[in-house]
């Protein structure tokens, strides 16, 4: 019992890890919340299946049926580039109403959705061969290798990110704009050009996520709202702008969730429930998540 | 008494071309089914009164109070849920379960603000998220001889006979329902504070409870009032439609609220009723035509255009072009005028310096 | 006879940093208090204990005989404590008059249930009071920063305090502007009507960290030096303090 539970938490954590640190990251630097952030994620998982499939639809339309990795490398090129276009024609426009931008990124979701829907005839999909074959034996329990590419992918990548903003150029100038744009660009940082940056990792791990995930889970064009709540729980219960916040966050949910499905199957369905049930509890003896920075400490 | 309000059509709205469209609408409104008896005009435009009042109670609490809230999802189904409970459990009528289920949602808002007072901007509006969905997966939860399971609660009372009494019932609500709010809200108003504390919420609570505003009182008030009027509306629509489902817990239902008010322009009440009134008929209307399939796309991608280049809003950015505030004596005036109606200053200075 | 108003061992710790360290003094009635100290000696931070903003670590705040320690800042308003803040915080979407008649809505106004007819009038009179009447219906965040100041004051006199704290309501205003100002707090201090807007003469304490333009005004200073209460008295003692001299790095303290 206590095998799988983990081994599913682990999977289902990095995967959580790698979406809500690209939306806390974003938010933290730009003050965005990125309402779009999961429908780059179904984006994606629609892009490789596109790619590597060979037959899309019963009215014999042939996919390109490419191999496995140009397709992922092609899916998440095109998908960031879809997030920079996306932040420089749309939010980066916006940026001063909060409001709008909320809207705009709910609008580009149902937008990405309907076009999803009416290109894939609205079915759920799934990739059948995962990326690799078969799997080892962990403590009695088989594991896929795909669900090991998958946490080993996102170790890789979460260690990644963290080298960037802490030791390169790009990183501090990304940190210093997160600080206080207004001094970041008295410094000489282009605060426009960072936030297209942040923009750009933001949806670059969705759309790795979204890669990673598509052998793994069915996916839908509707699939993004519940993805997204989950994710921003996460968020919040890490405190939002703090990597490391979500990081823990992520693992957190995917293991009340996995506690749920493995110990009363019966209220298998209500695990999203849980998880917001642990927010809120996290929420209102914390109001500023676990790792949240509370700006000014006023009595609230 | 009757020279008084003809005294006061003539000079307070005839000038004012917002306020010439307002009265317009609800002429307009209150003829159209003497014009047309078609089934589903009448029916759209009864839904779009229902939702209506569902948007102006969520710009009354995120926009005007700016308790910006995700969730606003949760008291239009608690009011559907709560008047279809009453209904099936103790068979009472609509004219008793919609007021009453918009009680019962006004308790829901008095309840989820009580962890949100400690809670800020987007905090705040990621907390209210979780209600709605959380109390829909408990409605699923339970035996569906209860709560009507997926389904929802089926065989409801309609609010009229006919389709018309529907619609006049559905209008009178909106009407009235909106002047409350607008009232509420009216920072101006002399007789009512809520309007005018409400904003020095918005704007910074701190230095309101420093002014002496006990804050929590009235941000409790607003959830109140938000709650109340989104379950009047969610009541409405469950009886309207005959069926109580978990659609109106749905996370859809709470950013319907919020894109239909931003595009008309939040803090604004005005704003709200046309954001409400041009896309939710724009996406029926569009139902059965060649574009069928394509109608929530078109929808999402005009308000993505509209707002790019209007983004306080469509009804704002509108008023703005006709009407004119002067600026002696601040009175509207009909943006074409070159002085003010009232005091005689010249309005083209003023102008000019807004084009720059 | 207990004081009038008084803070007991005031402590306030931001995580390891004392910001202010066991802070006593009393005011009186009918007395106007100088705060001064250099930058960062935490005299905001204890004034926003004072007016409820903040929770003091530890301490005791005394007004008019009650214990209003941790009270809700509107309460406090209620028992007659009103304060400005350093930083501005006007309502900025709203008109000039609005902010000041948000002050006259709280219920220290209301209870006498006369609100309905003379906010907007005592709104008025206020700004009028600081002097920018012809402002009012323009919104706040058009006011220039010195406006903005004057405009935290009207806010706060619009709730008939009798205990009126000002953080720095000289910065950023030029002299002439800072004459004006000083001029109107002796003024509110004598009490009395000013039109509509009522004055309880209220006893003040005024911040700054210059003592040049508090001199003329002030009864009595406070120095406060790293959270500490380091000299009290009369002004023209304590700038001949040696403490005090010391805490302005041993340059010339800036009376002059
Ligand atoms: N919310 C906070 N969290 C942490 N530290 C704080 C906070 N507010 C103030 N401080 C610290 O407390 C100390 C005192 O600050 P305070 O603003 O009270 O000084 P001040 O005397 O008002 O200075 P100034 O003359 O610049 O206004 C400073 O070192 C400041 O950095
Ligand atoms: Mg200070």
């Amino acid at each position: 019992m206590i095998v799988p539970i983990l081994i599913r938490t682990l999977t289902r954590g990095a995967v959580y890890a790698l979406l809500a640190s690209g939306m806390t990251l974003l938010f933290g630097v730009a003050h965005i919340v990125n309402l779009a952030h999961t429908a780059f994620f179904m984006l994606a998982s629609f892009g490789v299946f596109y790619f590597t499939s060979t037959r899309i639809s019963q009215v014999a339309f042939d996919g390109p049926g490419w191999p496995v990795l140009p397709s992922i490398i092609v899916t998440i090129v095109a998908v960031t580039g879809l997030g920079l276009l996306v932040y420089r024609f749309l939010l980066d426009r916006v940026r001063q109403h909060a409001q709008v931008v909320l809207l705009i990124t709910i609008a580009l979701a149902m937008v990405f959705q309907e076009i999803m829907d009416f290109s894939f005839e609205g079915h759920s999909r799934r990739i059948r061969e995962p990326f690799i074959q078969g799997g080892v034996e962990i403590l009695g329990e088989t594991v896929s290798y795909q669900r090991l590419l998958v946490v080993g992918v996102v170790i890789a990548v979460m260690i990644g990110l963290w080298l960037l903003l802490s030791k390169t150029k790009l990183g501090i100038a990304i940190r210093a704009t997160a600080n206080d744009p207004e001094i970041a660009n008295l410094m000489g940082i282009s605060v426009s050009r960072t936030l297209l940056i942040t923009m750009g990792i933001g949806t670059g791990l969705a759309a790795l996520a979204g890669v990673l995930t598509a052998p793994l889970w069915v996916f839908h064009p509707h699939v993004w709202m519940q993805p997204l709540t989950m994710v921003l729980a996460i968020v919040v219960l890490g405190g939002l702008g703090s990597i490391k916040g979500s990081v823990i966050g992520a693992f957190i949910i995917a293991l009340v969730e996995n506690l749920v499905i493995f110990l009363i199957p019966q209220y298998g369905y209500m695990r999203m429930a849980f998880a917001l049930l642990v927010m809120i509890v996290v929420l209102s003896v914390r109001p500023g998540g676990l790792f949240g920075t509370i700006f000014e400490e006023e009595r609230l | 008494m009757f020279r008084r309000l003809l005294g006061n059509f003539r000079w307070g709205v005839l000038p004012v071309p917002g306020r010439v469209i307002a009265v317009a609408f609800f002429v307009i409104i209150f003829v159209l089914p003497l014009i047309t008896d078609d089934r589903s005009t009448l029916h759209m435009i009864t839904l779009a009164s229902i939702f209506t009042i569902f948007a102006v109670s969520w710009d009354v609490l995120s926009g005007y109070t700016g308790q910006v809230n995700f969730g606003h999802a949760l008291f239009f189904g608690v009011g559907a849920y709560s008047s279809g409970l009453l209904y099936r459990f103790l068979g009472w009528d609509p004219a008793v379960t919609v007021p009453l289920g918009a009680l019962i949602a006004a308790l829901a808002g008095v309840v989820t603000c009580l962890p949100a007072l400690r809670l800020r901007g987007p905090y705040l509006s990621l907390l209210t998220l979780a209600f709605p969905l959380l109390l829909a997966e408990i409605v699923r939860a339970i035996p569906p001889e209860i709560a009507g399971g997926y389904v929802g609660i089926t065989g409801l009372p309609r609010l009229a006979a006919t389709p018309m009494g529907r619609y006049y019932l559905c209008a009178v609500v909106m009407l009235v329902a909106v002047l409350v709010m607008w009232k509420l809200t009216d920072a101006g108003s002399k007789y009512v504070r809520t309007g005018l504390l409400f904003h020095a919420i918005r704007e910074d609570e701190i230095a309101a409870r420093a002014t002496g505003i006990n804050t929590i009182r009235y941000k409790v008030l607003a959830f109140a009032i938000g709650g109340f009027f989104g379950g009047i509306a969610g009541a409405l629509y469950a009886h309207l439609l005959t069926v109580a489902g978990p659609g109106t817990l749905g996370i859809m239902m709470s950013f319907q609220a919020i894109i239909w008010v931003i595009f008309g322009g939040i803090v604004s009440i005005y704003g709200s009723v046309v954001g409400v009134f041009t896309l939710y008929p724009l996406v029926e209307l569009l139902r059965g035509t060649p574009v069928h399939d394509y109608r929530f796309l078109i929808m999402a991608s005009m308000v993505i255009v509209i707002l790019l280049f209007m983004p306080e809003g469509i009804a704002v950015r509108i008023r703005h072009k006709i009407e004119r505030q002067c600026p002696r004596c601040k009175l509207t005036n009909f943006a074409l005028r070159s002085e003010c109606r009232a005091c005689g200053a010249a309005l083209r200075h003023v102008a000019d310096k807004q084009a720059t | 006879m207990a004081a009038f108003f008084e803070a007991e061992t005031l402590t306030k710790r931001f995580g390891g940093l004392t910001a202010v360290d066991n802070v006593s003094f009393t005011i009186e009635r009918d007395e106007i208090v100088g705060l001064i100290g250099p930058n960062g000696s935490g005299k905001t931070t204890m004034v926003r204990c004072i007016m409820g903003i903040l929770n003091p670590t530890s301490g005791k705040i005394r007004f008019k005989g009650q214990d209003i320690t941790g009270w809700r800042p509107w309460k406090i308003v209620q028992a007659g404590l009103a304060g400005t803040f350093q930083v501005v915080k006007p309502f900025r979407h709203l008109p000039v008059i609005a902010n000041v008649m948000v002050g006259c809505l709280c219920p220290r106004i209301t209870r006498r249930g006369e609100w309905v007819k003379s906010t907007p009038v005592k709104a008025r009179d206020a700004l009028e009071f600081v002097g920018i009447m012809d402002r009012a219906l323009e919104p706040a965040s058009n006011l220039s920063h010195g406006d903005l100041k004057r405009l935290e004051v009207a806010r706060a006199i619009s709730t008939e305090p009798e205990l009126l704290i000002l953080d720095e309501p000289f910065g950023g205003l030029n002299p002439a502007e800072t004459d004006l100002v000083a001029k109107s707090m002796a003024r509110l201090h004598k009490g009395g009507r000013f039109g509509r807007l009522h004055s309880e003469g209220p006893a003040m304490l005024i911040i700054e960290h210059k003592l040049s333009d508090l001199m003329k005004i002030v009864d009595r200073v406070i120095v406060l030096n790293h959270g500490k209460l380091i000299a009290w008295g009369p002004p023209e003692e304590v700038v001949r303090d040696p403490a005090v001299i010391e805490a302005y790095t041993g340059k010339e303290v800036p009376i002059a």
